[in-house]
């Protein structure tokens, strides 16, 4: 039993010392490899950043559609949809007097609108867009993009 | 047809297109058969008419969801069990 407990305590008077000896030295290397770490990530992050920005601006005007080609999809998704692929089609034709199209057809045509631009138009808002120059001019505010 | 009925019976229109979309049989047959439900009640002028119509409309919204469900767990089960 006593035995037992001197090796113990020797044991544990070599655990200690080896752990406050050891520690800080390891602590230390750790940190400083962290820090570099940081400083390579911290470089790189700084790189993308720029390259990005640069990227943004040089690419940013082009990637905001003109009017024309809003008008341009407008109108390729209205002649996609079957019911209207054979009537004369115009910026300035009516969907419910002109084409002959009822309000589901029209609620329809908006959904293909949601689909082609990417973003949801609101009921209350579909209801006033009955021409494509209605959508096209509800699609350029939208994206804030003027004549 | 008064207008907050108006707006409901399109916003359900919309609904259930969106849900159409994942139709099994595929959304274009989903497409023509809404369309042809949805016109020949068209010229329903009682309010309370088409107040249940509405109701059942939303009832048929839950059992299309209903069913996607059935096919998904369905498809689940196939996957993870090889007999049953």
């Amino acid at each position: 039993m006593a035995a037992a407990n001197i090796f113990r305590s020797a044991f544990g008077g070599l655990l200690r010392k080896s752990t406050t000896y050891r520690t800080p030295v390891t602590c230390r290397l750790s940190s400083v490899a962290l820090q570099q770490k940081i400083h390579t990530v911290k470089a790189a992050v700084k790189l993308y950043n720029i390259q990005s920005l640069q990227n943004g601006y040089s690419t940013g005007a082009q990637s905001k559609p003109s009017i024309d080609e809003i008008k341009e999809r407008v109108l390729k998704v209205c002649r996609a949809y079957d019911k209207l692929s054979g009537s004369q089609l115009t910026v300035e034709s009516h969907f419910m007097n002109d084409l002959g199209l009822d309000s589901l057809d029209h609620v329809e045509v908006i959904m293909a609108m949601e689909d082609e631009f990417g973003f949801e138009i609101p009921d209350a808002d579909a209801e006033r867009l009955v021409r494509p120059k209605d959508i096209i001019q509800y699609v350029a505010d939208k994206e804030d993009i003027y004549e | 047809m008064s207008q907050p009925q108006r707006k409901a019976v399109l916003n359900l229109y919309k609904t259930l297109l969106f849900l159409g979309r994942d139709w099994p049989q595929g959304y274009d047959l989903f497409r023509k058969r809404l369309h042809k439900v949805f016109s020949k009640n068209s010229e329903e002028t009682d309010p309370n008419k088409i107040k249940i119509m509405i109701k059942h409309g939303e009832f048929v919204i839950k059992e299309i969801e209903a069913l996607y469900k059935l096919k998904k767990y369905r498809a689940m089960k196939r996957r993870y069990y090889d007999d049953n």
